[in-house]
Order: C-alpha cells, then sequence, then structure tokens
C-alpha cells in the first residue's frame, strides 16, 4: 500500500461518495437528534404540548420556548462552526415535530382516542427559521443568542395563536363558562390526568389589562437568551473530536 | 425474477398497511381496570362510596348513562396521603370511551378542582356519553393532590354502535354550533403542515448542495467565508422576512376571524356543599379485630349501644366498596356489581333487634373470596395496619344509620 | 491493454464501495419489526393490558417480557462477541479503499443507530404519556413499559454498542484510544435504561400522578442530553473521510 493511494477511482466517484455520506450523516444525525430532543422536551415541557387545555397564555408560553431553545442552539452549533451550515434549529425543529406527529396521531388518536384537535404539538418552527436566518445574516454566536434567542421567545405565541385560537372560544355549559379547550380537557377523559394536576393560568391575575401573553413572551424570551449561549457551549463540548486513552476508560 | 420480487415487496407494504390499520380500528371485547394494585388502606380509609348506582349496564354510541351515589370523606384519613383539600372527581375508564358530559357534587357542576372536608358525606353524579364500542369497567373515581387516585368500585358496561356516529355537538357564546369531536382540526393540520413546508424548504435549500465533507475541508483550510454567497444571504433574509410578515398577517387574521376569546379557565372551588346527616344514635365500639388468612374472614367484636327510640339491627359492613350484608336483614336491589357484593357475607353472633337503651357485644364475621380476590387481604401487610369501614344499622321502618368504624387489625395466620 | 481488462474486471468483482441492500434491508427490518409490536400492543394492549392482576396479563405481556429480555442478552452477547472475536488485527494495514468502503459499513451501523434510536427515544417513549391516560398504573411493568423501556431502549442500546464495536475493531480512525464523544452517545442513552430504577422507584413510593414533567423524570432528560455527543461522531467521520476524499475532490 502507498501512501498516495487514493480510495476512490475518479473525481466523479469521490464526488457521488460525498454526497451518498451526506445523506447516511443527514439522516443519523436528524433521527438521533430527534430522538434526544424529544425526550427531552416532552419531560420538560410535554403536558403543555401535549394537551390543548394546557396551551395558556402564561407557563405555557414562557416554559416551552425556554425548554426548546436548548438543541437548537447546541446543533447550531456543531452545524454553523465546522460547516457553516445554518440548519441547526431548522433540522431540530423538523425532527422534533415529525416524532410528535407521528405520536400524536398514530398513539394519542389510534392507541388511545384522544381527537388530534386535543393532542397537537406546538408550533416551534417559526422561532427555528428566524434563528437559522439570525445565525446566517449575522453570523455570530452572541447576536444569534441576544436577537435570535429573544425572537424565538416573542414568536412563540404568535406562531400557535392561528392554530388555538379557535379552541378559546367561550362556551356556556351547565351554567359555566369554559373555553373550547377546557371543555375538550373535561370531555375526553384522562384517567391519569387529574383537572389540578393543570398548570395554566397561575399566579394572582393581577396585572395591568387582559393581554398577559406578551409578557410572558418577553420574559421567555430573555431567558431563551440565556439557554442559548448555555446550550451553544454544550453544543461545542458535544462536538468535540476528542479521545481518551484505553486505561482513562 | 425482478418481477417476482417487485411484486413480493409490494405485497409485504400491503400487508404491513393492513395489519397498521387493522390494529388501530379493532374493537375489544373484555378488559379490566387496575384498581386492585391500590395499597387496601388507601381504599378502605380514604374514600368509602356507597348507595351507587350504575343507570345502565349497556348503552349505544351517543347515548349517555348516569353513575350516582353519595361518598363519605374518612375522618381517620392515613398520614401518608395528603389530606383532600384539593380533589378532583374523575371517571375511572380506560380512556375518552366515554366522554364526561357533566359530573356534581353536592348539586354543584365539578370541572375543576374542589376542596373536600373530613368526616363529611357528599352525593355525587357523572354524566357520561358513550363514544368508543367495546365492554368497560367503569368506576368511580376521587383524585387527591399528594395522594393520587383513589379509586371506587367498577361495573362492566357494554357500549355498542360504531365510533364513527360519535357526536359531540355544542353552540358556542359567539353563536356558532360545533362539532367538538372534530372542530378545527383542518385548521391545525393546515397550518403544521405549512410551517412544516418552510421549514423543509430551508432544509432542502442548504441539503441539495454538498454538506458535509467539501464544507469541512473549505472551513478547515480557512475558506469559511466562501461557502457562503450573496445569494445565500438574500434567500436567508427572504425567509427571515417571509417569516416575520407571515405572522403579523396571520395573528391579524386571527383575531379578526375570531374576535371573542377567553383564557383558559382554571382555579379550585370551594365551599362545596355535603349532606347534613342526623348524628348517629348507635354507638359502636370495636373491642377487637382479626383477619383470618385461612379463612378470608375478617372478625370483630363489637360493642353496640343503642340510643334511639326505635329498636335497630346491623345489615351491612362495607369496606373498600365491598359491601358484606346480612340477608335476613338486607338484600340488595341496585344492581351493585356482584364480584363486590357479599350478598350473606355478613354473619352476626346476635343479630335480634337492639332495644332502645340496650348495650350488647356480639362478634361479627364478614367473610368473602373478595378479601382475596380484592386484595383486601394485603392489609395486613400494610405498613399501619388498620382497617376501617362502614356499618348500616336498620331499625323495622328501614331506616338506615351510618356509623363509622376504625381499629386496629391483627392478623391470624392459623 | 490486458492489465486494464483485468483491472476493470476485478472492479466489477468487488464488493461495493456501500451494500445498499443491507442498508435498506436493516431499516426495514426495524420498520417491520416495531409495526408488529405496534400491533400487538394495539390488539392486546387493550385486551389482556389494563389489569396486571388479570391472568391474561401474565400471558400476553409478562411472558413477552420474559422471553425479550432473553432474546436481548443472547443477540447481544453473540453480536457484540462476534464483532470482537472478529476484529481486524492488521487495521493500520488496510488500503484507503477498503477503509472508506468500512467508513459506508460503519455508516449503515450509524444509521441503523439512529432510526433505534427514533424508535425508542421518539416514539415509544412518548407514546407511554398516552396510555398513561388510559390505565391506573397498577404495576411497574405496564404494556407500554414492557415496549419502551425493555424492547426499544435495549435495541437501541444494542445496535449503538455494535455501531462502537464496529468502528473500534475495524476503523484505523478508531484503534488508538477511545472517542469520547462516541463513548457519550453510546453510554448516555444507555444510562436511560439504569434510570428506570430511579423513575420506578419514585413512582412506586409516592403514587404520583400521570404528570411528564414531572422532576421524577428528569435524570431521562440528562441521559437523552448525550444523543447531541452523535455531533463528535459525525466531526471525526467527516474529518476521517475527507483525508480520504481530499485530493480526488480538489
Amino acid at each position: 500500500m502507498s501512501a498516495s493511494q487514493s480510495a476512490v477511482r475518479s473525481r466523479a466517484e469521490a464526488v457521488a461518495v460525498s454526497r451518498t455520506f451526506d445523506w447516511m450523516i443527514l439522516f443519523t444525525l436528524f433521527f438521533v437528534v430527534l430522538g434526544g430532543y424529544h425526550i427531552h422536551y416532552m419531560l420538560t415541557g410535554g403536558d403543555w404540548d401535549f394537551w390543548a387545555d394546557w396551551k395558556d397564555r402564561r407557563l405555557w408560553v414562557t416554559v416551552a420556548p425556554i425548554v426548546s431553545i436548548t438543541f437548537p442552539a447546541a446543533v447550531q452549533a456543531c452545524l454553523w462552526w465546522r460547516y457553516r451550515l445554518p440548519v441547526g434549529a431548522t433540522l431540530c425543529v423538523l425532527g422534533l415535530l415529525l416524532g410528535e406527529w407521528i405520536n400524536r396521531y398514530l398513539n394519542f388518536w389510534g392507541w388511545t382516542y384522544f381527537p388530534v384537535n386535543f393532542c397537537f404539538p406546538s408550533n416551534l418552527m417559526p422561532g427555528a427559521i428566524l434563528l437559522d436566518t439570525i445565525l446566517l445574516l449575522g453570523g455570530s454566536m452572541t447576536l444569534t443568542a441576544v436577537v435570535g434567542g429573544l425572537a424565538w421567545g416573542l414568536v412563540f405565541y404568535p406562531g400557535n395563536w392561528p392554530i388555538i385560537a379557535p379552541l378559546h372560544v367561550p362556551v356556556e355549559y351547565n351554567g359555566m363558562m369554559f373555553t373550547l379547550a377546557d371543555l375538550q380537557g373535561y370531555h375526553y377523559v384522562r384517567t391519569g390526568t387529574p383537572e389540578y394536576i393543570r398548570m395554566v393560568e397561575k399566579g394572582t391575575l393581577r396585572t395591568f389589562g387582559k393581554d398577559v401573553a406578551p409578557v410572558s413572551a418577553f420574559f421567555s424570551g430573555f431567558v431563551s437568551i440565556i439557554i442559548y449561549f448555555l446550550w451553544h457551549f454544550f453544543g461545542k463540548w458535544f462536538a468535540k473530536t476528542d479521545f481518551i486513552s484505553d486505561d482513562e476508560l | 425474477m425482478k418481477l417476482i420480487k417487485d411484486k413480493v415487496a409490494k405485497l409485504s407494504f400491503v400487508a404491513l398497511l393492513v395489519t397498521m390499520t387493522a390494529a388501530i380500528f379493532y374493537t375489544p371485547t373484555a378488559s379490566a381496570h387496575g384498581e386492585k394494585s391500590q395499597a387496601a388502606f388507601m381504599r378502605m380509609r380514604t374514600i368509602h362510596w356507597f348507595d351507587l348506582n350504575w343507570s345502565k349496564e349497556e348503552v349505544a354510541v351517543n347515548d349517555t348513562m348516569t353513575i350516582s351515589g353519595k361518598f363519605h370523606v374518612f375522618a381517620g384519613w392515613p398520614e401518608t396521603v395528603d389530606k383532600p383539600e384539593v380533589s378532583f372527581l374523575n371517571i375511572g375508564i380506560p380512556g375518552p370511551v366515554f366522554i364526561r358530559a357533566g359530573s356534581w357534587i353536592g348539586g354543584q357542576l365539578v370541572p375543576r378542582s374542589v376542596s373536600l372536608e373530613l368526616g363529611q358525606t357528599y352525593d355525587f353524579k357523572v354524566l357520561l356519553k358513550a363514544r368508543r364500542p367495546g365492554e368497560w369497567h367503569v368506576h368511580t373515581m376521587m383524585n387527591v393532590q399528594g395522594g393520587g387516585p383513589v379509586i371506587g368500585p367498577g361495573k362492566w358496561v357494554t357500549i355498542t354502535g360504531s365510533m364513527g356516529q360519535f357526536t359531540n355537538p355544542l353552540v358556542t357564546l359567539t353563536g356558532q354550533t360545533i362539532d367538538l369531536e372534530t372542530y378545527a382540526l383542518d385548521n391545525i393540520y393546515f397550518w403544521h403542515a405549512i410551517w412544516y413546508a418552510i421549514g423543509v424548504a430551508w432544509l432542502l435549500f442548504w441539503a441539495k448542495r454538498p454538506m458535509f465533507i467539501p464544507r469541512h475541508i473549505a472551513v478547515s483550510s480557512g475558506k469559511a467565508s466562501s461557502l457562503i454567497s450573496a445569494g445565500d444571504k438574500k434567500v436567508g433574509t427572504a425567509f427571515a422576512l417571509g417569516t416575520v410578515l407571515i405572522l403579523g398577517v396571520t395573528m391579524g387574521t386571527t383575531n379578526e376571524k375570531y374576535p371573542v376569546t377567553t383564557p383558559l379557565q382554571a382555579g379550585l372551588m370551594r365551599g362545596i356543599k355535603w349532606i347534613e346527616m342526623p348524628a348517629p344514635t348507635v354507638d359502636v365500639k370495636v373491642e377487637d379485630a382479626t383477619y383470618r388468612v385461612p379463612g378470608r374472614a375478617m372478625q370483630m367484636t363489637l360493642t353496640i349501644t343503642n340510643n334511639g327510640d326505635s329498636a335497630v339491627r346491623l345489615g351491612e359492613f362495607n369496606t373498600a366498596a365491598v359491601r358484606f350484608l346480612d340477608p335476613d336483614v338486607l338484600e340488595d336491589e341496585s344492581g351493585y356489581p356482584d364480584d363486590l357484593l357479599a350478598e350473606e357475607g355478613l354473619t352476626v353472633s346476635d343479630n335480634s333487634p337492639l332495644a332502645p337503651g340496650e348495650t350488647r357485644t356480639v362478634n361479627v364475621t364478614a367473610s368473602d373470596a373478595a378479601w382475596e380476590v380484592y386484595r383486601l387481604a394485603d392489609l395486613i401487610y400494610d405498613p399501619d395496619s388498620r382497617f376501617a369501614g362502614l356499618l348500616f344499622f336498620f331499625d323495622e321502618d328501614g331506616n338506615r344509620q351510618m356509623v363509622m368504624v376504625d381499629a386496629p387489625l391483627i392478623p391470624s395466620f392459623i | 491493454m490486458a492489465a486494464t481488462t483485468e483491472s476493470v474486471k476485478a472492479d466489477a468483482a468487488e464488493a461495493p464501495l456501500l451494500n445498499q441492500r443491507n442498508l435498506y434491508a436493516g431499516l426495514l427490518l426495524y420498520l417491520v419489526f416495531y409495526s408488529f409490536i405496534r400491533w400487538y400492543e394495539g390488539v392486546y394492549g387493550w385486551s389482556a393490558g389494563l389489569d396486571s392482576f388479570a391472568p391474561e396479563f401474565e400471558t400476553y405481556w409478562m411472558n413477552m417480557l420474559y422471553i425479550e429480555l432473553v432474546l436481548e442478552v443472547v443477540i447481544a452477547s453473540a453480536l457484540w462477541g462476534w464483532l470482537w472475536k472478529t476484529r481486524d488485527r492488521k487495521v493500520m494495514s488496510i488500503t484507503p479503499r477498503e477503509e472508506l468502503r468500512r467508513h459506508f459499513t460503519h455508516w449503515t451501523w450509524l444509521v441503523m443507530y439512529g432510526w433505534a434510536i427514533y424508535w425508542g427515544a421518539s416514539y415509544f417513549t412518548e407514546q407511554d404519556g398516552t396510555w398513561h391516560q388510559t390505565i391506573v398504573r397498577d404495576t411497574d411493568f405496564t404494556p407500554s413499559h414492557i415496549i419502551e423501556f425493555y424492547l426499544s431502549y435495549p435495541i437501541y442500546i444494542i445496535t449503538g454498542v455494535s455501531s462502537f464495536l464496529y468502528a473500534k475493531t475495524r476503523l484505523p480512525t478508531y484503534s488508538e484510544g477511545l472517542h469520547l464523544m462516541y463513548l457519550v452517545s453510546v453510554i448516555g442513552p444507555f444510562m436511560i435504561l439504569p434510570n428506570v430504577g430511579l423513575n420506578e422507584w419514585g413512582h412506586t413510593f409516592w403514587f404520583m400522578e400521570e404528570l411528564f414533567v414531572a422532576p421524577l423524570h428528569y435524570g431521562f432528560v440528562f441521559f437523552g442530553w448525550a444523543a447531541l455527543a452523535v455531533m463528535g461522531v459525525v466531526n471525526t467521520e467527516v474529518m476521517a473521510i475527507s483525508k480520504l476524499l481530499k485530493k480526488d475532490l480538489a
């Protein structure tokens, strides 16, 4: 074997090989990240994501962006600095939403019969597009953290409002007022989730006017900035290529 | 050969799809519920359900049935379970096979959590509308924050018909008539599809060109800046601005389309009315109680004093939803679940009428296979070996008095 | 001319760089297997899985648990043993083309790992959430746990460790030392399985409601983060493959 011996027979083959690796890498990255991100998200913000009657103006808006900016920040750190690919956030969110939708349809609906209009996931895509495009245009982690992180929190509610607004129409039922989402929670029996578990509209409800969602979104954006920084560094650490010696194991 | 291979591949795929579909539309025939796992003391010393009635044993899809009755919140509530200050009247069914069309405690609708008082008795009703065909075990159930689900007795109910026919019509406060089963579904699919497509478009814009190896070579040889062109930045700007634009426009159109929306409704309901029970005129003292493991029987020595003005007899001992009756005094006519009913399970050494002012010490035995079947016998392995239950006394006119008992229990293994 | 003909013949006879049949067969194997599992739980979850004290639960679910545990131990030992026993002791002297071929085989393993992780961490884990809404948890071994914890997790563990062993025993890149992120990406998700001990301990001690975001579950979250270490593996692989292709791509 000579050191100059080539692994491929032609430039065309080299290009084809490189392209095949692209797809295999993308597939693996997509599904492994999907798995990790999904398990993280369902166990830190899952209940808000599972049910329409958890999608409130306060805690859902606050919690969901904060816990979901994690993986996008980390994957961006790898794909941007090593490959100048501004797709980290979109890749994560496409994965997460695919995993969630398959589950909500085949299992929440297909196995246990909760209607899909009660158990659809939250939409994280607008924030992901903004996070990736800000990274592309600014080329800076700090800018992406501050502007992108804030945007991630701020656009979460507007990105979901067209989806959930119909379920916030009020209805009178047996002498009490409900939103349709509340009524779904009451009608479609969740044997394991009593009403008091629901973390919605907590607090003294003393606010300046009735619109608390923007305040929640602003706070969420602020925390998302910090989480972005933290997870960007996690991402860099996870992207390392170091070896340890056999006896260090 | 290839043709055959293709055919086999195609057929396998069709078979796969058929199996998945079959699984999804499968109608079950039998199933129970996991109430037996609950520690016996949880069932004996928390919520006592009685006077229960399941209005139907068979119900067609879209028809309704009720479960009604009373529950007593036991005053000797165990220390290991949080007090029922935040509780929710649930229903123990396998998911939404019925929808809960209404639930009331003391005549008050209770869609939210309530605060219950120890030592009080409440009446309740749950209205169910059948949704998914099958044979289901329908339980009463109270969830207690810090305690978990406290499951009451269950009865088999059959739902007939087809789930495809189920509807859940409502009229909103804005005057719109809807079917909550499918309401807004198209809207949800539509927006998720649109945004997913935008995400896929962004990813493909980058994935359509060589991704990892050539880009790594460029970055590591200091040519990273060559990887992002002015055109890329223009496309990026278009995606960013487009996203903001879509968000702005859809916020506006949504608010126009749904001008009236309200926040989710939440909050604890206090001041639930209980039943004003007259103070019992029968006084019961538990002298001792043993559980005989081989005989599947509990024996109690009770000293009963009748302070009332009519003679009484002991007719029923009710614990953890199992009812032990003395057939000479009481026969069940409510259609109570057979497996929880010991029609001749109560034996009293002297159950002749106890005259007013009289005191008598009697041996009472409650025996039935239910002790084992419902795993109440496991009480002897509980960390707090006490039992509790309701005793029902009857006078000649059929008037009933309820007396709680709560005492230590000694197991007998021989 | 004769030499050229010979070389063309040798090329034609040579194994392809990527064995596509293995790749697609592997993907299909997991898909068909898990579709069968989904069918099984769809039917027997409802008819035999609601009451863990019923005799049919023992028949359809506990027996499944015992069988799968035995099979997993057997398959893991056989597969890992075989990978180790057939290791290449002269890994540093393979030709660049053989090395490239092995990178493709390695990536076939990694694709399977991604696929297995999807089924375990995403599909069956979130599915467990909906089953908990349907039953009253009356055992540690609910039908969804028997599939999630004790089938889908071991399968991705077996796949991940096999992938790691393949790289370690057949690729020059990994022959000396241990790749830290590879270890993290395999051992981290593996640790989710022992973490089931914490989960069941918590659920048994305090009869808790089915709150998915309960802090008791954060152990799963922490180990789920380890999935990100796949980025380190991707980077190392890209560096190694770039070295093989660099002059031809230029």
